[in-house]
């Protein structure tokens, strides 16, 4: 698994471990971000925009929160 | 009708609703097109409000169906009913009868975007555990019709097992079958679903709800097992030593909890969306090739590094130069609306204190306020707008980088824009807000955002005192470069002020940015008006109030003492021989003269007015304050009309004309121009030298923009934070800036002079 703000333009994930406080991991998958959701990189960087199952999220975690996204080998960017 | 058993005690229990008004509730994810599916039904027939002790919006509409009349409660959108925020609270205990003030829902309407499906079951999903009839309104969206999604409805509404019933608000679409379902989910009793909790979880509350004698919904159980702020714990157990132990029982279960592998409170997430996956199987089919790519393409622009930041700053410009350029008509019309009731008034009662109450203080009182309702509408025309379209979120995401600077995050950005109109709305605006420490912040710096109600200072100082310089060849005005310079004082200081708040008093690590980028879409017209409306109402209501009871208050202040006619008689004697002269004048046909004779007795009638002024109880407390405001560059008659306009900072233009013996229709063009001659031409009486200057000016301009002389932002920072210690927080710390503000301003200026 590697860190979401890894992913380049483009290219998709799928969402694995969420780690930090508590209370905001858990807005974070209720947000979307749940296990195996597929994350799509729209516009790296602090904060980034990332495409979730068809919706859009602004989002800037910082030491709080980290979301850990698995690239499947097959993966390519749509 | 359906009955639900509502719970055996409780605070707030709701009465059953009678066979002919059913209450329906609406609720959804933010952006799903909820307000305009409650617009697209009740229509005009809509109230807004609070619900009562919680500054919780309370919007509630009516619908007739088939004879019968619905109650519409439009809830606060949310993602989840975690009861951890105030409004998510309020939800819950709508949908579950437990607030006096609303019926307990006979369906509950679920507004589900087909675009979005899985996130927006999650919440689908906790509304179920209510128990209430659920009927779920699918949301076809311009995006998912562009994105050629097929959602299988039939089958979703076999494996949810609650009615799905698409809509599309916007062009009306779906709203009689939508009706008809919540007719026929009205009248049968609510469907028992399945709990989606593993069964250690459903065994931990089953033993939690045998203990507890009052019994509460299985659903506040389960949050109060799976939440760690949460509210329900004080609803549950109302004494402290009850608290305490209710407290133990809950440590204790979610340490079984997390030996059995179901840890909290990522079993809840864990659990819904493996529900979710089960319910959506097979019910949506995307195309190969999606279709649309202009949400990519605007994206790609709008919240780009450069260009974006480039578009946002001409968007910000254009909305502001609409605010002031546009508003101006309307704002004229109203002027001259109220200077025409004032002059009836004078014309049609006698002389005396309550022509004088009713003119002054109730008209004037009035029209302070409602002068600044054009814009009002039109700044939350604009917003709203943006807004609807996406594009707020979208000046959200690009601001953030700037607003972690100073330690708040993105979220902060739109109320601080608001409060350039006005800082009530903005303050109103801090809810979305998660942080209470970041919410304080934001609320807490608002008002330095220099309003609407400043423009009137500025204009009035700068036309007096800054020369019409301008620089590189016209491209640089001197006084719009004042103007503007002013604005960022106010900005200047309130990013010192938020850095500083953050690493002391409300000391909290940067806040994470997480918004969701709404779908760009053409924004409804209805849903615009209305929320104009809206904020116009509340505005009305806030400001008005308060600015008006003040009005009065300070009318009486200027007003009383009355001077006694032989304190005024060397005014009289001089006023009987203008008179004198005027009549002599006037039959020898010597027009000019009797027109300057004219003039010479307004001049005595301002000059008696004057003198009132002084000896009223406002012009004595000037005196009072005279050696405190003297470091300022201010005599007694600029101090005391600072002191009058404590209420509302516009008061002081109007002030500031009776003290300066001009009269007070100072806002008119003549009046203005004379009020400008007035202040140049006022002197210091021991030295004779002028009393203003650019110091004095400049002076009087920072400590506006950087004070809290506005009794309804300060009011409805104490509403929205429940206590009064941050509006005196904010008075204290704003008066104090301002005060060191315009010091230094007039101190270093006047090195210059």
């Amino acid at each position: 698994m590697i860190p979401l703000s890894l992913l380049g333009v483009g290219e998709t994930a799928s969402v694995g471990d969420v780690v930090g406080d508590v209370d905001l991991v858990h807005r974070l998958r209720e947000m979307g971000l749940y296990n195996g959701a597929r994350v799509k990189m729209i516009r790296p960087g602090s904060p980034c925009i990332i495409g979730l199952d068809g919706h859009r999220l602004g989002f800037r975690g910082d030491d709080l929160a980290r979301v850990l996204v698995h690239v499947a080998a097959h993966a390519i960017a749509v | 009708m359906v009955s639900y058993p509502t719970p055996p005690s409780g605070p707030t229990m709701a009465i059953a609703s009678d066979n002919q008004t059913w209450t329906i509730a609406l609720i959804g994810n933010p952006n799903t097109g909820k307000s305009t599916l409650f617009g697209a039904l009740s229509g005009s027939r809509q109230r807004v409000g609070n619900y009562p002790g919680v500054t919780v919006e309370k919007k509630l509409g009516e619908v007739v169906h088939d004879g019968r009349r619905w109650v519409l409660v439009d809830l606060p959108g949310t993602y989840s009913l975690a009861a951890r925020s105030l409004d998510e609270m309020v939800a819950v205990d709508v949908l579950l009868g437990r607030r006096s003030d609303v019926q307990t829902p006979d369906v509950v309407v679920c507004v589900v975007a087909a675009s979005n499906l899985a996130r927006n079951l999650y919440l689908l999903s906790q509304v179920l555990e209510l128990g209430r009839p659920v009927v779920v309104a699918l949301s076809m969206g311009d995006l998912a019709e562009a994105d050629g999604l097929t959602i299988d409805a039939a089958r979703l509404s076999r494996q949810l097992g609650v009615p799905v019933v698409p809509i599309q608000a916007q062009r009306g679409e779906g709203l009689e079958a939508l009706k008809q379902a919540v007719e026929e989910a009205g009248s049968k009793p609510a469907p028992t679903v399945a709990s989606p909790f593993p069964a250690p979880f459903r065994e931990e509350v089953d033993r939690l709800s045998a203990t507890l004698a009052s019994a509460p919904p299985r659903y506040l159980i389960e949050r109060l097992l799976l939440d760690s702020g949460s509210e329900v714990k004080a609803q549950i157990a109302p004494g402290e030593s009850d608290r305490a132990q209710l407290q133990q029982q809950v440590d204790d279960a979610r340490v079984r909890l997390a030996e059995a592998g179901c840890r909290v409170p990522g079993v809840e997430t864990t659990a819904r969306y493996a529900w979710i996956a089960r319910a959506t199987e097979g019910v949506v089919e995307h195309p190969e090739h999606a279709v649309s790519r202009s949400a990519d393409r605007l994206d790609a622009i709008l919240t780009h590094k450069v260009w974006g930041s480039l578009i946002l700053a001409a968007v910000l410009l254009l909305t502001f130069s609409a605010v002031f350029a546009w508003a101006q008509y309307p704002m004229d019309w109203i002027d001259a609306g109220f200077a025409a009731v004032s002059s009836f008034l004078e014309e049609s009662m006698p002389d005396g204190p309550i022509r004088s109450l009713l003119v002054k203080g109730v008209v004037g009182g009035i029209g302070a306020v409602v002068i600044f309702l054009p814009q009002i509408f039109i700044l939350f025309f604009i917003l709203t707008a943006l807004e609807e379209c996406g594009y707020l979120s979208r000046a959200a995401y690009l601001m953030d980088k700037i607003m972690v600077r100073v330690g708040l995050s993105g979220k902060s950005f739109i109320p601080l824009l608001s409060s350039f109109a006005c800082a009530i709305p903005g303050i109103m605006a801090t809810r979305v807000i998660e942080n209470r420490r970041d919410r304080l912040t934001t609320i807490l710096i608002a008002p330095l955002m220099s309003c609407s109600a400043r423009l009137p200072v500025y204009t009035l100082m700068i036309a007096a005192f800054i020369p019409a310089r301008s620089y590189l060849g016209g491209l640089i005005q001197l006084q719009g470069l004042t103007m503007f310079a002013m604005y960022m004082v106010g900005v200047v200081v309130a990013a010192a002020v938020a850095l500083i708040l953050k690493r002391t008093l409300l000391r909290s690590a940067t806040p994470v940015f997480l918004m969701e980028m709404p779908a760009y879409q053409w924004p409804s017209p209805r849903v615009i008006l209305h929320r104009m409306l809206e904020r116009g109402w509340d505005f009305l209501q806030n400001a008005g109030t308060i600015i008006f009871a003040v009005s009065i208050v300070m009318w009486g202040a200027l007003y009383y003492p009355r001077i006694s006619p032989e304190e005024l008689k060397p005014l009289l004697v001089e006023k009987a021989r203008i008179e004198a002269e005027l009549d002599d004048a006037n039959a020898a046909n010597d027009a000019p003269r009797a027109e300057s004779l004219t003039a010479a007795l307004d001049g005595i009638g301002h000059r008696m007015d004057g003198e009132q002024e002084r000896r009223s109880f406002l012009g004595r407390a000037g005196k009072v304050i005279e050696p405190v405001v003297r470091p300022l560059g201010w005599d007694w008659r600029i101090g005391s009309a600072v002191l009058a306009s404590f209420p509302a900072r516009e008061v002081v233009v109007a002030t500031m004309g009776v003290i300066f013996d001009v009269g007070e229709d100072v806002d008119e063009g003549e009046g203005a121009q004379r009020l400008t001659g007035a202040l140049q031409a006022a002197t210091w009486p021991d030295t004779g030298k002028p009393l203003f200057n650019v110091p004095v000016a400049l002076s009087v301009m920072v400590f506006f923009a950087l004070c809290a002389q506005c009794v309804s932002t300060l009011a409805v920072i104490g509403r929205e934070t429940q206590s009064w210690v941050w509006p005196t927080l904010s008075f204290t710390y704003m008066t104090v800036l301002a005060y060191i503000g315009a010091f230094l301003v007039y101190q270093l200026g006047m090195l210059f002079v």
